[in-house]
């Protein structure tokens, strides 16, 4: 019984639609690979300008990142969410992502 | 029912015109009263505390529509107190008192700083200047016109050189934009401050609840003296066309929830 009451008060807390539970799911984890992204795409563009990479391994990033990138946008289409779905309000800290 | 009944609190004016009260109802349509002590006037009006208490009360302000209503009742009888007193100082949302008495006694702790707060509002006004800059139009303004086109590095490379080149433009674009954004939110800030008795930067409002699109670059909140009020505008409406890509909206008249200075003391002094 105490069980049943637990439960009762968590779902008045949590909106608990499978549906809705997977939207937030999914743009959790996008959001974070996004992240990931961004942080990746800027050590690449300081790497470059530090100029120490051949040409070649400058092209192989830059194909890899396009193509994340393509990739990022297949999926948040395939899931409909919009770019800035993917974001996290860290409160006085601001977005964990910049605007796009 | 005394014992059951909490005591929600609206504003805190002096020299109120009670007549402009009658018949007015507030949250949860309750007849709002004055709560009086030595020329304070606290207008309140009572809440069933199985609602406003602590407890149900935090569960309740995470209801949209309860929050919606109650927020519109409270606004509806802070702006009536507001044009039937020469000033008043606006509560936040959600303070509540348990009776007449606590009210009474707040009055009495706060006095000072109640005083104080009601000698800087009166004859005065908050106004709200906000700022939105279109990042798109801002980067344009001073980016090469054609993106990619940077030295001669990009010539023997293939397409993934190219893209990390466009986008190597594009991030440098936009941080140059939000430089110049926010030097310019400030800029404004200084000019609109200069007009007020008191000024505050609020943080930029989320666009998912404004719905506008851009950068809230400037949220601004301004407590001038009612004769300058046209001066603010015509400084708004001057500023506002400075910058191309920067738009400046004017709001208010507002309750003075900026500059009332009270709160936090008085929601300690609630509790």
């Amino acid at each position: 019984m105490s069980e049943n009451a637990h439960r009762h008060e968590l779902t008045e807390h949590i909106d608990a639609d499978p549906e809705t539970v997977e939207k937030g799911l999914v743009s959790l984890v996008l959001t974070i690979v996004e992240l990931l992204r961004q942080l990746m795409e800027r050590q690449a563009l300081r790497r470059v300008e530090d100029g120490k990479l051949s040409d070649e391994q400058v092209e192989r990033i830059g194909l890899t990142l396009m193509r994340l990138e393509e990739k990022m946008g297949e999926l948040r289409d395939h899931f409909g969410l919009e770019p800035e779905d993917l974001n996290i309000d860290l409160g006085p800290l601001g977005p964990l992502l910049a605007p796009e | 029912m005394a014992d059951t009944s909490g005591r929600w609190l609206y504003a805190i004016a002096r020299e109120l015109d009670t007549d402009a009260l009658t018949g007015l109802r507030g949250v949860a349509g309750a007849p709002v009263h004055v709560v009086e002590d030595a020329g304070l006037v606290a207008v309140v009006s009572a809440v069933d505390l199985a609602e406003f208490g602590a407890e149900p009360l935090k569960r309740n302000l995470e209801d949209l529509d309860w929050l919606a209503a109650t927020a519109r009742a409270h606004d509806a009888v802070v702006t009536t107190v507001g044009g039937a007193a020469p000033a008043a100082v606006p509560l936040r949302l959600a303070t509540v008192c348990l009776g007449d008495d606590r009210v009474r006694e707040l009055l009495i702790r706060r006095r000072p700083d109640l005083e104080s707060a009601l000698a800087l509002l009166t004859g005065r006004t908050e106004w709200g200047v906000k700022a939105y800059a279109d990042p798109d139009a801002l980067a344009a303004a001073d980016a090469p016109a054609e993106p990619g086109g940077q030295g001669g590095q990009g010539s023997k490379g293939g397409a993934g050189t190219a893209y990390l080149l466009r986008r190597k433009a594009q991030l440098s674009a936009r941080e140059k934009a939000e430089r110049n954004a926010s030097a310019h939110a400030d800029r404004l800030h200084r000019e609109l401050a200069a007009l007020a008795t008191a000024a505050r930067r609020h943080p930029p409002q989320d666009p998912k609840l404004s719905g506008r699109k851009g950068w809230n670059v400037l949220n601004g909140a301004y407590l001038v003296d009612d004769a300058k009020a046209d001066e603010l505008a015509a400084a708004v409406e001057r500023l506002g066309g400075e910058v191309e890509g920067v738009r400046l909206e004017l709001t208010g008249p507002w309750p003075a929830y900026s500059f009332a200075g009270v709160e936090q003391g008085a929601e300690e002094a609630a509790r």
